[in-house]
Protein backbone atom coordinates (compact mmCIF):
# COMPACT_ATOMS: atom_id res chain seq x y z
CA UNK A 1 0.00 0.00 0.00
CA UNK A 2 3.09 2.73 0.97
CA UNK A 3 5.28 1.54 -2.17
CA UNK A 4 1.63 2.42 -4.79
CA UNK A 5 1.15 5.52 -2.67
CA UNK A 6 4.95 6.19 -3.46
CA UNK A 7 5.17 5.56 -6.89
CA UNK A 8 1.64 7.63 -7.59
CA UNK A 9 3.24 10.34 -5.56
CA UNK A 10 6.96 10.17 -7.15
CA UNK A 11 4.95 9.75 -11.01
CA UNK A 12 3.26 12.56 -10.29
CA UNK A 13 6.03 14.82 -9.08
CA UNK A 14 8.18 13.33 -12.07
CA UNK A 15 5.74 14.46 -15.12
CA UNK A 16 5.14 17.85 -13.13
CA UNK A 17 9.13 17.75 -12.95
CA UNK A 18 9.52 16.70 -16.99
CA UNK A 19 6.85 18.76 -18.40
CA UNK A 20 7.90 21.72 -16.73
CA UNK A 21 7.05 24.38 -19.79
CA UNK A 22 3.19 22.98 -20.00
CA UNK A 23 3.00 22.89 -16.51
CA UNK A 24 3.34 26.35 -16.21
CA UNK A 25 1.24 27.57 -18.70
CA UNK A 26 -1.52 25.65 -17.47
CA UNK A 27 -0.90 26.51 -13.90
CA UNK A 28 -0.82 30.54 -15.40
CA UNK A 29 -4.02 29.70 -17.54
CA UNK A 30 -6.04 28.16 -14.08
CA UNK A 31 -4.33 31.19 -11.88
CA UNK A 32 -5.71 33.83 -13.89
CA UNK A 33 -9.08 31.85 -14.57
CA UNK A 34 -9.41 31.97 -11.06
CA UNK A 35 -8.32 35.63 -10.23
CA UNK A 36 -11.74 36.69 -11.94
CA UNK A 37 -13.50 34.03 -9.84
CA UNK A 38 -11.95 35.08 -6.93
CA UNK A 39 -12.35 39.21 -7.14
CA UNK A 40 -16.01 38.26 -8.07
CA UNK A 41 -15.91 36.27 -4.13
CA UNK A 42 -14.14 38.88 -2.71
CA UNK A 43 -16.61 41.39 -3.92
CA UNK A 44 -19.32 38.98 -2.69
CA UNK A 45 -17.70 38.96 0.23
CA UNK A 46 -17.69 42.07 0.96
CA UNK A 47 -21.39 43.11 -0.27
CA UNK A 48 -22.80 40.73 2.13
CA UNK A 49 -20.83 42.21 4.77
CA UNK A 50 -22.16 45.14 4.24
CA UNK A 51 -25.93 44.11 4.12
CA UNK A 52 -25.14 42.27 7.14
CA UNK A 53 -23.61 45.51 9.08
CA UNK A 54 -26.65 47.87 7.65
CA UNK A 55 -28.94 44.91 8.88
CA UNK A 56 -27.20 44.92 12.57
CA UNK A 57 -28.34 48.24 12.64
CA UNK A 58 -32.05 47.55 12.12
CA UNK A 59 -33.98 48.31 15.06
CA UNK A 60 -37.43 49.33 16.17
CA UNK A 61 -38.16 51.87 18.40
CA UNK A 62 -41.08 51.67 20.28
CA UNK A 63 -42.51 54.91 22.35
CA UNK A 64 -44.83 54.65 25.38
CA UNK A 65 -47.38 57.18 26.60
CA UNK A 66 -46.33 59.64 28.92
CA UNK A 67 -48.32 57.79 31.40
CA UNK A 68 -47.01 54.70 31.84
CA UNK A 69 -45.21 54.09 35.10
CA UNK A 70 -42.40 51.93 36.55
CA UNK A 71 -44.43 48.79 36.78
CA UNK A 72 -45.90 48.76 33.56
CA UNK A 73 -43.28 49.37 31.34
CA UNK A 74 -41.84 46.16 33.11
CA UNK A 75 -44.40 44.56 32.02
CA UNK A 76 -43.88 45.96 28.67
CA UNK A 77 -40.17 45.23 28.54
CA UNK A 78 -41.42 41.08 29.46
CA UNK A 79 -44.11 40.96 26.71
CA UNK A 80 -41.89 42.56 23.98
CA UNK A 81 -39.21 39.88 24.68
CA UNK A 82 -41.71 37.11 24.92
CA UNK A 83 -42.20 37.74 21.10
CA UNK A 84 -40.67 35.22 19.05
CA UNK A 85 -38.99 37.40 16.95
CA UNK A 86 -36.83 39.72 19.20
CA UNK A 87 -33.79 38.65 20.56
CA UNK A 88 -33.13 42.27 22.76
CA UNK A 89 -34.84 44.83 24.13
CA UNK A 90 -33.49 47.81 25.30
CA UNK A 91 -35.09 50.38 27.98
CA UNK A 92 -34.29 53.40 27.38
CA UNK A 93 -35.72 56.38 30.03
CA UNK A 94 -36.46 59.60 28.81
CA UNK A 95 -33.52 61.10 31.01
CA UNK A 96 -31.08 59.18 28.74
CA UNK A 97 -32.85 60.14 25.75
CA UNK A 98 -32.50 63.24 26.58
CA UNK A 99 -28.83 62.87 27.90
CA UNK A 100 -27.98 61.27 24.23
CA UNK A 101 -29.72 64.05 22.23
CA UNK A 102 -27.64 66.67 23.96
CA UNK A 103 -24.83 64.61 23.12
CA UNK A 104 -25.69 64.23 19.31
CA UNK A 105 -25.82 68.43 19.46
CA UNK A 106 -22.42 69.19 20.90
CA UNK A 107 -22.26 72.78 20.51
CA UNK A 108 -26.11 73.54 20.43
CA UNK A 109 -26.97 72.11 23.95
CA UNK A 110 -27.68 74.66 25.28
CA UNK A 111 -30.70 74.81 23.42
CA UNK A 112 -32.24 72.53 25.16
CA UNK A 113 -31.60 74.68 28.71
CA UNK A 114 -34.25 76.31 27.09
CA UNK A 115 -36.38 73.49 28.01
CA UNK A 116 -38.36 73.30 31.76
CA UNK A 117 -39.17 69.66 31.26
CA UNK A 118 -38.29 67.02 29.17
CA UNK A 119 -40.26 66.54 25.96
CA UNK A 120 -39.02 63.14 25.04
CA UNK A 121 -40.61 59.73 25.80
CA UNK A 122 -39.69 56.56 27.34
CA UNK A 123 -38.76 54.05 24.89
CA UNK A 124 -37.85 50.47 23.98
CA UNK A 125 -35.14 49.54 21.03
CA UNK A 126 -36.13 46.41 19.69
CA UNK A 127 -33.53 44.13 17.79
CA UNK A 128 -35.35 41.22 15.92
CA UNK A 129 -32.95 37.96 15.23
CA UNK A 130 -31.11 37.65 12.49
CA UNK A 131 -33.49 35.74 10.41
CA UNK A 132 -36.51 38.47 11.13
CA UNK A 133 -34.27 41.73 9.18
CA UNK A 134 -36.41 41.16 6.61
CA UNK A 135 -38.46 44.15 5.55
CA UNK A 136 -41.65 42.30 5.82
CA UNK A 137 -41.26 40.78 8.93
CA UNK A 138 -40.29 44.06 10.87
CA UNK A 139 -43.53 45.51 9.57
CA UNK A 140 -44.82 42.54 11.14
CA UNK A 141 -43.88 43.21 14.47
CA UNK A 142 -43.69 46.86 14.81
CA UNK A 143 -47.79 46.55 13.68
CA UNK A 144 -48.06 44.18 16.44
CA UNK A 145 -45.73 46.15 19.07
CA UNK A 146 -48.11 49.04 18.21
CA UNK A 147 -51.09 47.53 19.35
CA UNK A 148 -49.63 47.07 22.76
CA UNK A 149 -51.30 49.27 25.59
CA UNK A 150 -49.25 52.02 26.70
CA UNK A 151 -47.26 52.08 23.52
CA UNK A 152 -47.64 55.64 21.94
CA UNK A 153 -46.14 55.02 19.03
CA UNK A 154 -43.24 52.78 16.63
CA UNK A 155 -40.61 53.57 14.53
CA UNK A 156 -39.00 51.68 12.75
CA UNK A 157 -37.34 53.60 9.12
CA UNK A 158 -39.93 52.57 6.99
CA UNK A 159 -38.49 54.46 3.94
CA UNK A 160 -35.30 52.50 4.58
CA UNK A 161 -36.40 49.52 5.10
CA UNK A 162 -38.42 49.87 1.51
CA UNK A 163 -35.25 51.05 -0.41
CA UNK A 164 -32.64 48.51 1.73
CA UNK A 165 -34.84 45.93 0.77
CA UNK A 166 -34.98 46.33 -2.98
CA UNK A 167 -31.16 47.24 -3.48
CA UNK A 168 -30.29 44.30 -1.64
CA UNK A 169 -32.66 42.22 -4.10
CA UNK A 170 -30.73 43.85 -7.34
CA UNK A 171 -27.47 43.26 -6.08
CA UNK A 172 -28.18 39.73 -4.90
CA UNK A 173 -29.80 39.21 -8.34
CA UNK A 174 -26.95 40.62 -10.28
CA UNK A 175 -24.24 38.61 -8.01
CA UNK A 176 -25.87 35.23 -8.89
CA UNK A 177 -25.82 36.00 -12.78
CA UNK A 178 -22.53 37.01 -12.96
CA UNK A 179 -21.78 34.51 -10.29
CA UNK A 180 -23.03 31.62 -12.74
CA UNK A 181 -20.87 33.56 -15.61
CA UNK A 182 -18.43 33.82 -13.42
CA UNK A 183 -18.09 30.04 -12.14
CA UNK A 184 -18.88 28.42 -15.96
CA UNK A 185 -16.21 29.93 -17.47
CA UNK A 186 -13.75 29.42 -14.74
CA UNK A 187 -14.52 25.66 -14.47
CA UNK A 188 -14.59 25.40 -18.39
CA UNK A 189 -11.14 26.93 -19.13
CA UNK A 190 -9.63 25.34 -16.08
CA UNK A 191 -11.09 21.79 -17.71
CA UNK A 192 -9.39 22.67 -20.82
CA UNK A 193 -5.94 23.56 -19.01
CA UNK A 194 -6.05 20.48 -17.35
CA UNK A 195 -7.14 18.36 -20.82
CA UNK A 196 -4.16 19.72 -22.62
CA UNK A 197 -2.04 18.28 -20.15
CA UNK A 198 -3.81 15.35 -20.06
CA UNK A 199 -3.89 14.85 -23.74
CA UNK A 200 0.16 15.42 -23.86
CA UNK A 201 0.62 12.32 -22.08
CA UNK A 202 -2.13 10.44 -24.39
CA UNK A 203 0.75 8.08 -25.44
CA UNK A 204 1.91 7.62 -21.77
CA UNK A 205 -1.56 6.44 -21.00
CA UNK A 206 -1.71 3.82 -23.96
CA UNK A 207 1.56 2.05 -23.35
CA UNK A 208 0.72 2.02 -19.49
CA UNK A 209 -2.52 0.54 -20.48
CA UNK A 210 -0.34 -1.88 -22.96
CA UNK A 211 1.66 -3.20 -20.17
CA UNK A 212 -1.30 -4.29 -17.92
CA UNK A 213 -1.69 -1.12 -15.19
CA UNK A 214 -4.89 -1.01 -13.89
CA UNK A 215 -7.05 1.99 -13.75
CA UNK A 216 -6.53 3.43 -10.77
CA UNK A 217 -2.84 3.20 -10.96
CA UNK A 218 -2.83 5.29 -14.24
CA UNK A 219 -5.71 8.14 -12.80
CA UNK A 220 -4.36 8.65 -9.45
CA UNK A 221 -1.01 10.33 -10.67
CA UNK A 222 -2.77 12.39 -12.82
CA UNK A 223 -5.41 13.45 -10.27
CA UNK A 224 -2.43 14.09 -7.74
CA UNK A 225 -0.70 16.60 -10.72
CA UNK A 226 -4.16 17.94 -11.29
CA UNK A 227 -4.77 18.82 -7.42
CA UNK A 228 -1.42 20.12 -7.52
CA UNK A 229 -1.50 22.55 -9.78
CA UNK A 230 -4.65 23.72 -8.64
CA UNK A 231 -3.47 24.18 -5.30
CA UNK A 232 -0.67 26.51 -7.08
CA UNK A 233 -2.99 28.08 -9.09
CA UNK A 234 -5.04 28.76 -6.26
CA UNK A 235 -2.22 30.64 -4.23
CA UNK A 236 -1.07 32.31 -7.19
CA UNK A 237 -4.72 34.12 -7.66
CA UNK A 238 -4.84 34.61 -3.76
CA UNK A 239 -1.42 36.86 -4.10
CA UNK A 240 -3.10 38.53 -7.07
CA UNK A 241 -6.21 39.52 -5.39
CA UNK A 242 -4.13 40.89 -2.57
CA UNK A 243 -1.99 43.05 -4.97
CA UNK A 244 -5.54 43.74 -6.67
CA UNK A 245 -7.45 44.46 -3.04
CA UNK A 246 -4.58 47.06 -1.82
CA UNK A 247 -4.72 48.89 -4.89
CA UNK A 248 -8.09 49.57 -4.93
CA UNK A 249 -8.39 50.52 -1.65
CA UNK A 250 -7.34 53.88 -2.52
CA UNK A 251 -10.52 54.20 -4.17
CA UNK A 252 -12.59 51.74 -1.48
CA UNK A 253 -11.18 52.22 2.04
CA UNK A 254 -13.39 49.75 3.61
CA UNK A 255 -12.58 46.54 1.15
CA UNK A 256 -11.72 43.94 3.17
CA UNK A 257 -9.91 40.63 2.12
CA UNK A 258 -10.72 36.74 2.88
CA UNK A 259 -10.35 35.87 6.04
CA UNK A 260 -7.67 33.33 6.77
CA UNK A 261 -10.92 30.51 6.79
CA UNK A 262 -12.61 31.47 3.90
CA UNK A 263 -8.66 31.41 1.90
CA UNK A 264 -8.78 28.09 3.03
CA UNK A 265 -11.74 26.95 1.69
CA UNK A 266 -11.13 28.72 -1.53
CA UNK A 267 -7.77 27.07 -2.10
CA UNK A 268 -9.21 23.37 -0.95
CA UNK A 269 -12.09 23.86 -3.67
CA UNK A 270 -8.86 24.94 -6.65
CA UNK A 271 -7.68 21.78 -5.28
CA UNK A 272 -10.64 20.16 -6.26
CA UNK A 273 -11.52 21.82 -9.03
CA UNK A 274 -7.98 20.42 -10.43
CA UNK A 275 -8.30 17.01 -9.26
CA UNK A 276 -12.35 16.54 -10.51
CA UNK A 277 -10.50 18.18 -14.25
CA UNK A 278 -8.10 15.72 -14.73
CA UNK A 279 -10.05 13.03 -13.94
CA UNK A 280 -13.00 14.22 -16.79
CA UNK A 281 -10.06 14.87 -18.97
CA UNK A 282 -8.92 11.38 -18.39
CA UNK A 283 -12.22 9.15 -18.06
CA UNK A 284 -12.20 9.19 -22.01
CA UNK A 285 -9.24 7.79 -22.37
CA UNK A 286 -9.65 5.23 -19.94
CA UNK A 287 -12.71 4.28 -21.58
CA UNK A 288 -10.12 2.51 -24.30
CA UNK A 289 -9.08 -0.96 -23.55
CA UNK B 1 17.48 -28.26 -30.12
CA UNK B 2 15.24 -25.40 -29.55
CA UNK B 3 13.04 -27.16 -32.40
CA UNK B 4 13.01 -30.10 -30.46
CA UNK B 5 11.18 -28.17 -27.85
CA UNK B 6 8.75 -26.84 -30.25
CA UNK B 7 7.54 -29.77 -31.81
CA UNK B 8 6.26 -31.13 -28.42
CA UNK B 9 4.04 -28.11 -27.35
CA UNK B 10 2.49 -28.96 -23.99
CA UNK B 11 -0.56 -30.18 -23.86
CA UNK B 12 -2.08 -27.16 -22.65
CA UNK B 13 -1.90 -23.85 -24.95
CA UNK B 14 -0.90 -20.63 -24.36
CA UNK B 15 -3.59 -19.05 -27.35
CA UNK B 16 -6.35 -20.46 -28.60
CA UNK B 17 -8.26 -19.11 -31.40
CA UNK B 18 -11.98 -20.56 -31.96
CA UNK B 19 -14.33 -19.93 -34.99
CA UNK B 20 -12.89 -15.74 -35.00
CA UNK B 21 -14.89 -13.45 -36.84
CA UNK B 22 -14.32 -9.87 -36.83
CA UNK B 23 -16.73 -7.06 -38.95
CA UNK B 24 -16.33 -4.13 -39.50
CA UNK B 25 -19.47 -2.21 -40.76
CA UNK B 26 -19.93 -5.04 -43.64
CA UNK B 27 -16.10 -5.70 -44.20
CA UNK B 28 -14.77 -9.12 -42.72
CA UNK B 29 -11.23 -8.13 -41.76
CA UNK B 30 -11.46 -11.71 -40.10
CA UNK B 31 -13.25 -14.83 -41.17
CA UNK B 32 -13.48 -18.03 -39.54
CA UNK B 33 -9.85 -17.77 -38.36
CA UNK B 34 -8.98 -21.13 -36.36
CA UNK B 35 -5.11 -21.96 -34.48
CA UNK B 36 -3.91 -22.84 -31.22
CA UNK B 37 -0.72 -22.12 -29.93
CA UNK B 38 0.88 -23.98 -27.68
CA UNK B 39 3.37 -23.18 -24.61
CA UNK B 40 7.03 -22.51 -25.64
CA UNK B 41 5.58 -22.82 -29.47
CA UNK B 42 7.34 -19.97 -31.85
CA UNK B 43 4.81 -18.95 -34.70
CA UNK B 44 5.39 -16.60 -37.51
CA UNK B 45 1.58 -15.20 -38.97
CA UNK B 46 2.49 -13.88 -42.47
CA UNK B 47 0.23 -12.07 -44.59
CA UNK B 48 -0.25 -8.85 -47.04
CA UNK B 49 -0.66 -5.73 -44.94
CA UNK B 50 -4.58 -5.99 -44.46
CA UNK B 51 -4.78 -9.59 -44.30
CA UNK B 52 -5.70 -9.06 -40.71
CA UNK B 53 -2.49 -9.60 -39.00
CA UNK B 54 -3.13 -6.76 -36.59
CA UNK B 55 -6.97 -7.18 -35.93
CA UNK B 56 -5.81 -10.69 -34.80
CA UNK B 57 -3.11 -9.75 -32.47
CA UNK B 58 -4.94 -6.82 -31.20
CA UNK B 59 -8.23 -9.70 -30.36
CA UNK B 60 -5.21 -11.37 -28.63
CA UNK B 61 -4.63 -8.50 -26.23
CA UNK B 62 -8.19 -7.86 -26.48
CA UNK B 63 -7.89 -4.50 -27.55
CA UNK B 64 -10.93 -5.25 -29.29
CA UNK B 65 -13.49 -8.33 -29.30
CA UNK B 66 -14.55 -10.97 -31.53
CA UNK B 67 -17.87 -9.80 -33.35
CA UNK B 68 -18.28 -14.02 -33.23
CA UNK B 69 -16.41 -16.79 -31.68
CA UNK B 70 -13.86 -16.87 -28.68
CA UNK B 71 -9.87 -16.17 -28.35
CA UNK B 72 -8.73 -17.86 -25.16
CA UNK B 73 -4.99 -16.60 -23.78
CA UNK B 74 -4.14 -18.79 -21.27
CA UNK B 75 -7.29 -18.31 -18.35
CA UNK B 76 -8.75 -15.08 -19.76
CA UNK B 77 -11.57 -15.99 -21.97
CA UNK B 78 -12.59 -13.17 -24.41
CA UNK B 79 -16.49 -13.64 -24.33
CA UNK B 80 -16.14 -13.69 -20.65
CA UNK B 81 -13.24 -10.78 -19.89
CA UNK B 82 -14.66 -7.43 -17.61
CA UNK B 83 -12.72 -4.22 -18.11
CA UNK B 84 -10.84 -4.63 -14.65
CA UNK B 85 -9.60 -8.25 -15.55
CA UNK B 86 -7.32 -6.90 -18.68
CA UNK B 87 -4.53 -5.18 -17.33
CA UNK B 88 -4.05 -9.29 -15.53
CA UNK B 89 -4.03 -10.66 -19.58
CA UNK B 90 -1.85 -7.42 -20.09
CA UNK B 91 0.62 -8.82 -17.42
CA UNK B 92 0.64 -12.62 -19.46
CA UNK B 93 0.89 -11.33 -22.48
CA UNK B 94 4.04 -9.13 -24.30
CA UNK B 95 3.14 -6.90 -26.30
CA UNK B 96 6.15 -5.63 -29.04
CA UNK B 97 5.24 -2.79 -31.59
CA UNK B 98 7.18 -1.76 -34.84
CA UNK B 99 7.15 1.80 -33.72
CA UNK B 100 8.60 0.11 -30.57
CA UNK B 101 6.14 2.54 -28.19
CA UNK B 102 8.47 3.55 -25.58
CA UNK B 103 8.44 6.44 -23.19
CA UNK B 104 10.41 9.42 -24.93
CA UNK B 105 10.24 10.97 -21.03
CA UNK B 106 11.77 7.92 -19.11
CA UNK B 107 15.49 5.99 -19.78
CA UNK B 108 16.47 2.90 -21.30
CA UNK B 109 15.62 1.03 -17.82
CA UNK B 110 12.69 2.85 -16.49
CA UNK B 111 11.16 2.02 -19.77
CA UNK B 112 11.77 -1.58 -19.27
CA UNK B 113 10.85 -1.27 -15.16
CA UNK B 114 7.05 0.14 -15.93
CA UNK B 115 5.63 -2.67 -16.61
CA UNK B 116 7.00 -3.85 -13.38
CA UNK B 117 6.62 -0.59 -11.57
CA UNK B 118 2.57 -0.58 -12.51
CA UNK B 119 2.06 -3.86 -10.52
CA UNK B 120 3.79 -2.73 -7.23
CA UNK B 121 6.78 -4.77 -7.63
CA UNK B 122 9.67 -3.98 -5.03
CA UNK B 123 12.23 -1.29 -6.33
CA UNK B 124 15.24 -3.77 -5.71
CA UNK B 125 13.38 -7.07 -7.58
CA UNK B 126 12.08 -3.65 -10.40
CA UNK B 127 16.56 -3.55 -10.44
CA UNK B 128 17.55 -6.90 -10.30
CA UNK B 129 15.06 -8.27 -13.25
CA UNK B 130 15.61 -5.08 -15.58
CA UNK B 131 19.91 -5.50 -15.15
CA UNK B 132 18.89 -9.19 -16.52
CA UNK B 133 17.30 -8.52 -19.23
CA UNK B 134 19.68 -5.28 -20.60
CA UNK B 135 22.33 -7.82 -20.07
CA UNK B 136 19.78 -9.96 -22.45
CA UNK B 137 19.34 -7.68 -24.79
CA UNK B 138 23.27 -6.39 -24.73
CA UNK B 139 22.59 -2.82 -23.84
CA UNK B 140 23.38 -2.92 -20.00
CA UNK B 141 25.82 0.14 -20.92
CA UNK B 142 23.18 2.04 -22.33
CA UNK B 143 20.70 2.00 -19.52
CA UNK B 144 20.54 5.66 -18.21
CA UNK B 145 20.06 7.15 -21.91
CA UNK B 146 16.69 8.00 -23.47
CA UNK B 147 15.40 6.23 -26.15
CA UNK B 148 15.42 8.94 -28.79
CA UNK B 149 19.18 8.60 -28.64
CA UNK B 150 19.43 4.61 -29.34
CA UNK B 151 19.01 3.11 -33.15
CA UNK B 152 16.25 1.85 -34.09
CA UNK B 153 17.19 -1.89 -33.82
CA UNK B 154 18.04 -0.80 -30.01
CA UNK B 155 14.63 0.73 -29.30
CA UNK B 156 12.63 -2.39 -30.57
CA UNK B 157 15.32 -4.79 -28.32
CA UNK B 158 14.48 -2.38 -25.30
CA UNK B 159 10.92 -2.86 -26.16
CA UNK B 160 10.66 -6.16 -26.44
CA UNK B 161 12.61 -6.20 -22.90
CA UNK B 162 9.98 -4.28 -21.78
CA UNK B 163 7.42 -6.66 -22.99
CA UNK B 164 9.13 -9.51 -20.77
CA UNK B 165 9.67 -7.93 -17.60
CA UNK B 166 6.91 -9.52 -16.08
CA UNK B 167 7.73 -12.73 -17.22
CA UNK B 168 4.53 -13.23 -20.05
CA UNK B 169 3.54 -16.94 -21.26
CA UNK B 170 3.76 -15.30 -24.93
CA UNK B 171 5.20 -12.24 -26.62
CA UNK B 172 3.31 -11.09 -29.23
CA UNK B 173 4.95 -8.83 -31.94
CA UNK B 174 3.48 -7.21 -34.86
CA UNK B 175 5.74 -6.31 -37.42
CA UNK B 176 8.84 -6.02 -35.03
CA UNK B 177 11.11 -5.69 -37.63
CA UNK B 178 8.79 -2.94 -40.28
CA UNK B 179 10.92 -0.13 -39.29
CA UNK B 180 14.17 -1.52 -39.15
CA UNK B 181 17.30 -2.08 -41.88
CA UNK B 182 18.11 -5.93 -42.47
CA UNK B 183 21.30 -6.10 -39.82
CA UNK B 184 18.69 -4.57 -36.82
CA UNK B 185 16.22 -6.90 -38.18
CA UNK B 186 18.37 -9.81 -37.98
CA UNK B 187 19.19 -8.76 -34.44
CA UNK B 188 15.65 -8.49 -33.36
CA UNK B 189 14.84 -12.13 -34.68
CA UNK B 190 18.00 -13.32 -32.56
CA UNK B 191 16.43 -11.79 -29.86
CA UNK B 192 13.18 -13.56 -30.64
CA UNK B 193 14.54 -16.76 -31.08
CA UNK B 194 16.53 -16.63 -28.19
CA UNK B 195 13.28 -15.48 -25.59
CA UNK B 196 11.61 -18.73 -27.45
CA UNK B 197 14.54 -20.90 -26.43
CA UNK B 198 13.83 -19.56 -22.78
CA UNK B 199 10.72 -21.04 -23.09
CA UNK B 200 8.51 -18.26 -23.97
CA UNK B 201 5.98 -18.80 -26.92
CA UNK B 202 6.20 -15.85 -29.67
CA UNK B 203 3.53 -14.97 -32.38
CA UNK B 204 5.33 -12.73 -34.79
CA UNK B 205 3.39 -11.00 -37.26
CA UNK B 206 5.15 -9.53 -40.45
CA UNK B 207 3.67 -9.10 -44.20
CA UNK B 208 7.49 -10.42 -45.08
CA UNK B 209 7.20 -13.81 -46.10
CA UNK B 210 10.71 -14.63 -47.68
CA UNK B 211 12.39 -12.94 -44.51
CA UNK B 212 10.81 -15.69 -42.14
CA UNK B 213 10.73 -18.61 -44.49
CA UNK B 214 13.58 -20.50 -43.92
CA UNK B 215 13.95 -21.24 -40.45
CA UNK B 216 11.81 -24.41 -39.66
CA UNK B 217 9.16 -22.66 -37.09
CA UNK B 218 5.63 -22.81 -37.91
CA UNK B 219 4.03 -20.36 -39.83
CA UNK B 220 0.12 -19.33 -40.22
CA UNK B 221 -0.71 -17.64 -43.75
CA UNK B 222 -3.16 -15.20 -43.60
CA UNK B 223 -5.31 -13.90 -46.56
CA UNK B 224 -8.35 -11.99 -46.84
CA UNK B 225 -8.95 -12.77 -43.21
CA UNK B 226 -8.92 -16.33 -43.51
CA UNK B 227 -6.32 -18.65 -42.63
CA UNK B 228 -4.59 -19.61 -45.93
CA UNK B 229 -2.29 -21.86 -44.95
CA UNK B 230 -0.93 -22.98 -41.38
CA UNK B 231 2.17 -25.38 -41.94
CA UNK B 232 5.35 -25.98 -40.43
CA UNK B 233 8.56 -24.88 -42.95
CA UNK B 234 11.65 -26.91 -43.44
CA UNK B 235 14.82 -25.55 -41.94
CA UNK B 236 17.51 -25.08 -44.58
CA UNK B 237 20.46 -25.98 -42.69
CA UNK B 238 20.25 -24.88 -38.80
CA UNK B 239 19.01 -21.73 -38.09
CA UNK B 240 22.15 -20.17 -37.54
CA UNK B 241 23.50 -21.23 -40.73
CA UNK B 242 20.09 -19.71 -42.16
CA UNK B 243 20.81 -16.37 -40.30
CA UNK B 244 24.46 -16.59 -41.58
CA UNK B 245 23.23 -17.24 -45.21
CA UNK B 246 20.54 -14.39 -44.96
CA UNK B 247 23.04 -12.05 -44.19
CA UNK B 248 26.10 -12.78 -46.99
CA UNK B 249 23.69 -12.37 -49.33
CA UNK B 250 22.70 -9.04 -47.95
CA UNK B 251 26.41 -8.34 -47.63
CA UNK B 252 26.81 -8.69 -51.25
CA UNK B 253 24.07 -6.74 -52.01
CA UNK B 254 25.30 -4.06 -50.24
CA UNK B 255 28.57 -4.03 -51.82
CA UNK B 256 26.22 -4.17 -55.19
CA UNK B 257 24.31 -1.00 -53.83
CA UNK B 258 27.32 0.44 -53.10
CA UNK B 259 29.28 -0.22 -56.07
CA UNK B 260 25.91 1.37 -58.04
CA UNK B 261 25.89 4.50 -56.25
CA UNK B 262 29.72 5.36 -56.99
CA UNK B 263 29.01 4.68 -60.24
CA UNK B 264 26.27 6.94 -60.47
CA UNK B 265 27.82 9.64 -58.92
CA UNK B 266 30.79 9.77 -60.98
CA UNK B 267 28.61 9.55 -63.81
CA UNK B 268 26.97 12.66 -62.57
CA UNK B 269 29.91 14.42 -60.92
CA UNK B 270 30.46 16.39 -65.17
CA UNK B 271 26.68 16.88 -65.59
CA UNK B 272 26.91 18.69 -62.16
CA UNK B 273 29.34 21.07 -63.19
CA UNK B 274 27.83 22.09 -66.96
Amino acid sequence: MMRRILYIIDEALRTVKRHKGLTSISVIIMSLSLLMLAVFLLATDNLLKLVSETQEEMKIYVYLEDGVGQQEAEKLYMTILGQAEVSRVEFVSKEDALADFKSQLGEDADLLSALSTNPLPNSFWVVPKEEYKTRDAIVGIADRLAQLKGVEEVRYGKEFLDKFASIVKGIYTVDIVVGFIVIMSAIFIIANAVRLTVISRKRTIEILKLVGATNPFIVAPFIIEGAFQGGVAAVLSLVLLRIVTEVSRSAIPDLNFFSLEKSLIYMLTCVLIGALGSFMALRRYLRMQ
Amino acid sequence: MSDEQNETPSDRSVIGVFHLTKTYGDQHALDDVNFNIGNGEFVFMVGPSGAGKSTLLRMIYMDEYPTSGQVVVGNFVSTRMRRRDIPYLRRRVGIVFQDYKLLEDRTVAENIGIGMRITGASPFAIKRRVASLLNDIGLYHKRLEMPQSLSGGEQQRVAIARALVNHPAILLADEPTGNLDPDSAEDVLRLLFKINNGGTAVLMATHDHSFVQNFGQRIIHLRDGKVFEDKKTGLVGNLSDRLDALRMDRERQKRVDHAIKRQRASSLAPTKTE
